[in-house]
């Protein structure tokens, strides 16, 4: 796949012009139509002004050539059991009730597995939309990752380390701090309903990293309050002016807070995104076909189908990074019926967001990365429900620099261990790095006297698995 | 290995013995209390626990295996075998196919009635038991599907076959059997790993004293603490900054102790002050103030996950929360003893009472076992127990040991010494305790069904009922109400139900309206919330017993019974052992609340410490197990531990002696050495700047400009709330949101109704309502800016204080920015800053006499409410509670989304239009928002 001539943006090495990154911004868009007047008076002024300002997430050259520019994180919060959905064990099935040589009694899942597409896949029941896509995935089948508690594993999926005395900065941040983002009206990085749970802000902070690098965190109506402009533009920007100043002066004072930068930033974002966030938000501006589609609908249950509309709209708009959620995957019990649910709330968003971009030509530029913390056992806990496993288990992948139906590695005959292949989260880390251009180990930041990585000392990225 | 397991145990037998279980290793199925407890019933008692770990593995499999065979709740014995294989071959799939659909878990519970389960068939549903095991005649369920009752028919739609009737009758006659739960193979199982963390792991390690450490630098410290900080610094080659100036020092103690900012008389006062106790007649007073219980008590209720409302998926409003707030900042206010005060919040009910009014406080301070997250709409009454348990168990332990205990639910902990068992321990202290929250459970309930006004606690040192409730008008309210149920209940789900009433609507509404109308009536007769003062808590249950493990945490799958105590890895020398007769409660509060528990102390500790300096000896103050992080200054930590239980377990003089150090009292300033060898400032050789939190911007904000109240509200606007669903978008909803949004009071008195947190708080990382917060997030991100320049609140209260400068007008603007600077930046504008905001101001009134010209006319035409007559909207008129307009029953009413109309905020002129956007530029610079 070619990626160095981008139809989208050029990567550059200097800050773009604001012009510049107004026009390309605006390719994506869409349908999506620009504020009201004030919104129009907002990037009047701000072309005018805003040459001056240094910006730390202006488009950075990356290491290498990028193969992919946006990452969008389909994540599966509390550990999806594997074994009932897309790794399919015969010699589990056939095995129902017996011993486990690790201990325990196996269960066969409850689910029928079936072979989808050319390459033949086999994808359960649980996800017969997404299963028609399954020869654009990229399946890592090796994973492993090492505390099978939520909290930790969580945090270390999120900034690959989960020790308690230092925070490390999330993908995302790392990210921006690597590749800065393409459009400077909108936050890089946009997380939609983060838990509150696990670690919450850390799975989408800066840490040690400058706070402006830092995710936004939205909900899933779309509603960011307050982005309404509430004077013209011209006073807004000679009333932001003197905060700027005000906060400039502090900056230089030697007590500084080191979110000063961030603050100064936020403003600035703030300021920006006045213009076209409203409507970008608003996924109501969908076609009835598109929302239908992905299966948009009000209250809870149609919340990730919410989440994945607004993440194509934010993607295509040109933020980095994009995370969304699907709580509830921790089936200690009740098994049966929650993955059911589960998997009814997101089948169909999932598969709808693959088509989308994909029909849009932004499948080619966007990695959309979905799974858990970890995955599950294969053996009974009760009479209905998998323990945690952290020793083998499945991720997938889809769109750009990835083999499409292709998959990498391999947990054993009973879906316990991974044997091939295997990934550590740290090499997860690294691959995703280097699909968006960078070196995981070029991309440090100087903290406490050391260099520091998104894969601190380890990582190996499975080039294998590059289109 | 047996061995070795020997000699581990024969070095520390003193841990071993716990006295709360002492003598109870005996106890048999036959003592308890528990009636309901079936015969076999197998207990797991603690001195069997000290026996598998002083016997090794060998002995806890035999006995392990026991268990399983021995079986429980019901379950057969051998001899059993035959009658099991036909409850397997014929009984269970009659039950599958002809009841699963209406009776099960998966399904619903009709009737409250589950036939999937032994123990919801035993107890049965409203109507009663479903099975009396040997006695087909008394058995509902034969009963029901022999349909010779004609209101007691099953299945509804057809007969059974008179074969299939008699197999269910056999098995009834025959006992009912059902088979046992297949016990996980580890419980109960002592992990030799448990042993070592026991043994090992800081935190629950007694209290050390520690010297003071030597320094070389003697003069530097000022209290002993300051000792332990500096010698760690040299340890590192760090030298402390500078101190801070005067002007900083007050600013942050002042924000740190109250929330507030220093007013300009603090201001001169203390600058004026230069004897050598100025510092800490600051400090006293701040300690004096009202203001400083609003901001400690709040970091309490953070702790505490106090909210006004249910959350979860049906959020109803605790209209008498507010009370137990009220009582935690009048406890930091009088620097109630923090043992005492545990004491209180655990077991208040239980201790002894001097007045009235101790009483009532007392009962108030055990809300804080009672305001979690419900989950009313859940169908089977346990698990609404269990999972309210659990909620109060992961409350208790997170906020005052940091343990997660809650992580035992379901299986032992997978970091920490805490077996299941332990778990269970707790649970059924909880369990022999009324949850008294005003709430019952209910599937798909509506209108005032969730509300339970036996599960209130009234108190008793407010003024009488006015009303004298006459017995027989009450009884005639209760007559009416019985008469409009059964006619309800009689036509419910009947044709003649479907039929329209004279009124064109169904007739089973006209009759449920009628239902609500005459409970509305019985309510305002003898509801105590309508009668008199009534708050949140627990008390005594009736039936007080120890509980059952609840396999894999489901809460009707019973295991062994497990004696009420607490953690066996935390040692607290001399608890009293659980009254058998009482809860627990109270021993559990002794426990928890023990100078002997060294969880307690360095907890509160540690969280005092991280509000003083913005991060924690310990930086996961809610986590000090396994998992969580380790103290940066242990021997500090012990060191002030100690201290705050010698000093009588006072919170205010554990402050004092924190602010008033040099450890307290260093600069800001970074310097590059320092950096460079500890960038994240563990040492503590600078002050971390602090950004303020929520609150203190809100309140910040309403004090510069001089409407901030600093009187409490009576109440809370949630109290004038009926107990039925709130929706977001609904009308009580939006006006409590308008409530908040127009409030004049400090931001600790604001509603906080679960998911509807007032955007001024929620924007700048407010708690997280639903679990212990001892550490908020502190975010930087576009929509704090954009609230600092759009928001409403924020432009109100700009353009308030800006009329208020442009008004004086024996002042001219240098005077004026003086001002403006020293009440919002509690500091001097430099003759620079005078001159720029000058300029601002000047270009500012020149474009916005061009561009806003439409919107002064604007305002000149309307009419501006002069200050006065802004109410103050905390004062909304209180309905009775729980006394409802039938009519706005949510099931006969839709519930209108409102529409939100923009507030229009409007400067008469160009030159207050300049002023108002100087002021908003100040609240949103940075410097307002970080302390120095």
């Amino acid at each position: 796949m070619k990626n160095t001539d981008s139809t989208l943006l050029p990567i550059v090495d200097a800050p773009l012009a604001r012009r510049d990154v107004l026009k390309s911004a605006g390719i994506g868009f869409g349908s999506v139509a620009l504020a009201g007047m004030l919104g129009l008076q907002q990037q009047q002024v701000r072309a005018a002004s805003d040459a001056e300002a240094p910006r730390p997430l202006a488009v950075k050259k990356p290491h290498r050539p990028a193969k992919a520019k946006r990452i969008i994180f389909l994540f599966m919060e509390g550990a999806m059991s594997h074994v009932d959905t897309f790794d399919y064990k015969p010699t589990l099935q056939e095995s129902d009730g017996k011993s486990a040589p690790g201990g325990g009694k196996l269960v066969a899942s409850k689910f029928a597995f079936q072979q989808y597409g050319e390459t033949g896949t086999w994808v359960s029941d649980l996800y017969p939309n997404v299963a028609r896509h399954v020869d654009k995935l990229c399946f890592l089948r090796g994973l492993h990752t090492d505390t099978p508690a939520h909290p930790q594993a969580v945090i270390q999926l999120h900034t690959g380390a989960a020790i308690a005395s230092l925070t490390r900065p999330s993908m995302g941040a790392w990210l921006l701090y690597g590749l800065g983002t393409e459009n400077q009206d909108l936050p890089g990085y946009i997380t939609i309903n983060p838990s509150p749970n696990f670690g919450g802000a850390v799975n989408y902070g800066s840490a040690f990293l400058p706070a402006h690098y830092q995710g936004t965190r939205i909900n899933d109506n779309g509603q960011l309050p307050n982005l309404r402009a509430t004077s013209p533009a011209t006073l807004q920007r000679k009333q932001l002016e003197l905060i700027q100043e005000m906060n400039r002066g502090l900056q230089a004072s030697p007590g500084a807070p080191r979110e000063l930068e961030a603050v100064i930033q936020s403003y600035e974002l703030a300021f920006r995104m006045q213009g076209d966030v409203p409507a970008l938000l608003d996924i109501s501006q969908e076609p009835e076909s598109v929302r239908e589609a992905y299966g948009v609908k009000p209250g809870p249950q149609g919340s990730f189908a919410r989440q994945c509309l607004m993440a194509r709209r934010l993607s295509e708009a040109g933020v980095r990074f994009v995370e969304i959620r699907q709580p509830g995957w921790d089936h200690h019990n009740n098994l049966h019926k929650g993955l059911q649910t589960n998997a009814k709330a997101t089948d169909q968003p999932t598969a709808a967001l693959l088509a989308d971009l994909e029909a849009r030509g932004l499948l080619d530029e966007t990695l959309v990365l979905f799974g858990s913390e970890f995955g599950r056992l294969p053996t009974a806990q009760g009479p209905d429900g998998r323990d945690h496993n952290i020793t083998g288990y499945p991720m997938w992948l889809a769109g750009a620099g990835v083999k499409p139906g292709y998959s990498h590695g391999t947990t054993d005959e009973f879906g316990t261990h991974a044997v091939e292949g295997r990934m550590h989260t740290n090499d997860l880390h690294a691959t995703l790095l280097a699909l968006m251009g960078l070196d995981h180990e070029l991309l440090t930041y100087h903290y406490a006297g050391r260099d520091f990585r998104l894969t601190d000392v380890a990582g190996t990225v499975a080039t294998e698995i590059f289109a | 290995m047996l061995q070795k397991l020997d000699l581990l145990e024969s070095k520390m037998p003193a841990k071993l013995p716990r006295p709360e279980t002492a003598g109870r290793g005996r106890s048999l199925p036959s003592e308890s209390r528990d009636s309901s407890r079936k015969p076999g019933a197998s207990i797991i008692s603690r001195d069997i626990q000290r026996r598998f770990r002083r016997l090794g593995r060998t002995l806890l499999l035999a006995v392990g295996t026991a268990l399983s065979v021995q079986g429980f709740a019901g379950a057969a014995d051998e001899g059993d075998a035959a009658k099991l294989e036909f409850f397997e071959r014929k009984v269970r799939p009659l039950l599958v196919a002809n009841c699963f659909n209406c009776h099960s878990a998966d399904n619903k519970a009709a009737g409250g009635l589950r036939v999937d389960d032994h123990k919801g068939l035993l107890q049965g549903g409203n109507r009663g038991p479903g099975v009396v095991p040997g006695d087909p005649e008394k058995s509902l369920l034969v009963q029901a599907i022999r349909q010779s009752d004609p209101k007691l028919r099953m299945p509804p739609e057809f007969k059974l076959e008179d074969e299939q009737i008699a197999i269910l009758e056999q098995w009834v006659r025959e006992g009912a059997v059902w088979p046992a739960l297949e016990l996980p193979e580890d419980l109960g199982k002592w992990d030799a790993n448990y042993e070592a963390l026991r043994r090992e792991h800081w935190a629950w390690q007694p209290l050390q004293n520690s010297a003071i450490p030597g320094v070389s630098r003697p003069e530097w410290v000022w209290d002993e603490l300051d000792a332990f900080v500096l010698a760690r610094q040299e340890q590192h080659q760090l030298n402390p900054v500078a101190d801070a100036d005067r002007l900083s020092w007050l600013r942050r103690v002042t924000f740190d102790l109250t929330g507030l900012p220093p007013t300009p008389a603090e201001i001169d006062a203390f600058l004026a002050d230069a004897t050598s106790e100025a510092h800490a007649t600051v400090v006293d007073r701040l300690l004096a103030s009202p203001a400083y219980g609003e901001r400690w008590g709040r970091h309490w209720l953070d702790v505490a996950r106090y909210g006004e409302s249910t959350g979860s998926a049906r959020n109803l409003p605790y209209p008498h929360a507010w009370r137990y707030r009220d009582y935690v900042i009048d406890a930091f206010n009088r620097d109630k003893p923090y043992d005492e005060f545990l004491r209180e919040q655990i077991a208040g009910d239980l201790l002894p009472h001097s007045s009235p009014e101790e009483f009532d406080e007392h009962q108030i301070a055990t809300g804080f076992l009672a305001l979690g997250v419900k989950d009313v709409n859940q169908r089977f009454k346990v698990r609404f127990e269990m999972d309210n348990i659990d909620e109060q168990i992961d409350t208790v332990t997170r906020s005052i040991l940091g343990l997660t205990v809650s992580c035992a639910r379901c299986h032992d902990h997978k970091f920490d010494p805490i077996p299941t068992t332990d778990y269970y321990a707790l649970a059924g202290i909880f369990q022999s305790s009324d949850h008294c929250a005003g709430l019952r459970n209910k599937m798909g309930g509506g209108g005032l069904d969730y509300y339970d006004n036996n599960l209130l606690l009234s108190l008793a040192s407010y003024p009488a009922p006015t009303t004298s409730t006459d017995a027989e008008e009450l009884a005639a309210a209760q007559a009416a109400l019985d008469k409009a149920k059964a006619e309800f209940e009689r036509i419910r789900g009947t044709p003649e139900g479907a039929e329209l009433a004279p009124n064109g609507r169904p007739k089973q509404q006209v009759a449920r309206q009628k239902m609500n109308r005459a409970q509305a009536a019985l309510n305002a007769l003898s509801d105590p919330a309508s009668l008199g003062a009534v708050a949140y808590g627990v008390r005594e249950a009736k039936q007080i017993s120890d509980t059952e493990v609840r396999l894999r945490g489901e809460a009707e799958k019973l295991g062994p019974v497990v004696p009420r105590g607490f953690l066996t890895a935390v040692d607290v020398p001399g608890t009293p052992a659980v009254n058998r007769e009482q809860s627990g409660r109270l021993e559990l509060a002794h426990w928890l609340s023990s100078a002997e528990n060294p969880l307690t102390s360095r907890v509160m500790v540690n969280r005092v410490w991280r509000h003083l300096f913005d991060r924690g000896l310990v930086s996961t103050v809610d986590n000090f197990g396994v998992t969580g992080d380790t103290p940066s200054h242990p021997e500090l930590l012990d060191h002030l531990s100690q201290r705050f239980i010698r000093d009588g377990w006072s919170i205010k003089r554990l402050i004092r002696a924190v602010v008033l150090s040099h450890t307290y009292r260093l600069g800001t300033s970074q310097s590059p050495a320092e950096l460079a060898i500890d960038p994240g400032n563990r040492w503590l050789w600078r002050h971390a700047p602090r950004r303020l939190e929520a609150e203190e911007i809100r309140d910040a904000m309403l004090a510069a400009t001089g409407t901030l109240s600093s009187a409490r509200p009576e109440s809370s606007p949630v109290q004038s709330l009926r107990v039925i669903e709130m929706r977001n978008n609904g009308q009580e909803s939006q006006a409590i949101l308008r409530t908040a949004k127009d409030s004049q009071h400090r931001s600790v008195y604001l509603p906080l109704v679960r998911t509807l947190v007032p955007p001024s708080l929620e924007v700048f990382d407010f708690a997280e309502q639903g679990m212990v917060t001892g550490s908020r997030d502190t975010t930087t991100v576009p929509g704090q800016a954009l609230y600092l320049l759009n928001d409403p609140l924020v432009r109100k209260q700009a353009l308030r204080y800006a009329e208020q400068l442009v008004a004086r007008e024996d002042w001219d603007d240098t005077q004026r920015l003086r001002e403006a600077y020293l009440r919002v930046l509690g500091r001097a504008a430099t003759p620079a800053e005078v001159d720029r905001a000058g300029q601002f101001l000047d270009d500012y009134a020149a474009i916005s006499a061009n561009v806003l010209a439409e919107s002064f006319a604007e305002a000149a035409s309307a009419e501006s409410p002069p200050e006065s007559e802004v109410a103050n909207v905390d004062t909304v008129p209180v309905k009775p509670a729980n006394v409802p307009d039938p009519a706005a029953n949510p099931d006969d009413v839709e519930q209108t989304e409102e529409v939100v109309v923009e507030e229009q905020i409007l400067a008469r002129d160009p030159r207050t239009a300049a002023w108002a956007s100087f002021v908003q530029a100040l609240f949103g610079s940075a410097e307002f928002r970080y302390l120095p």
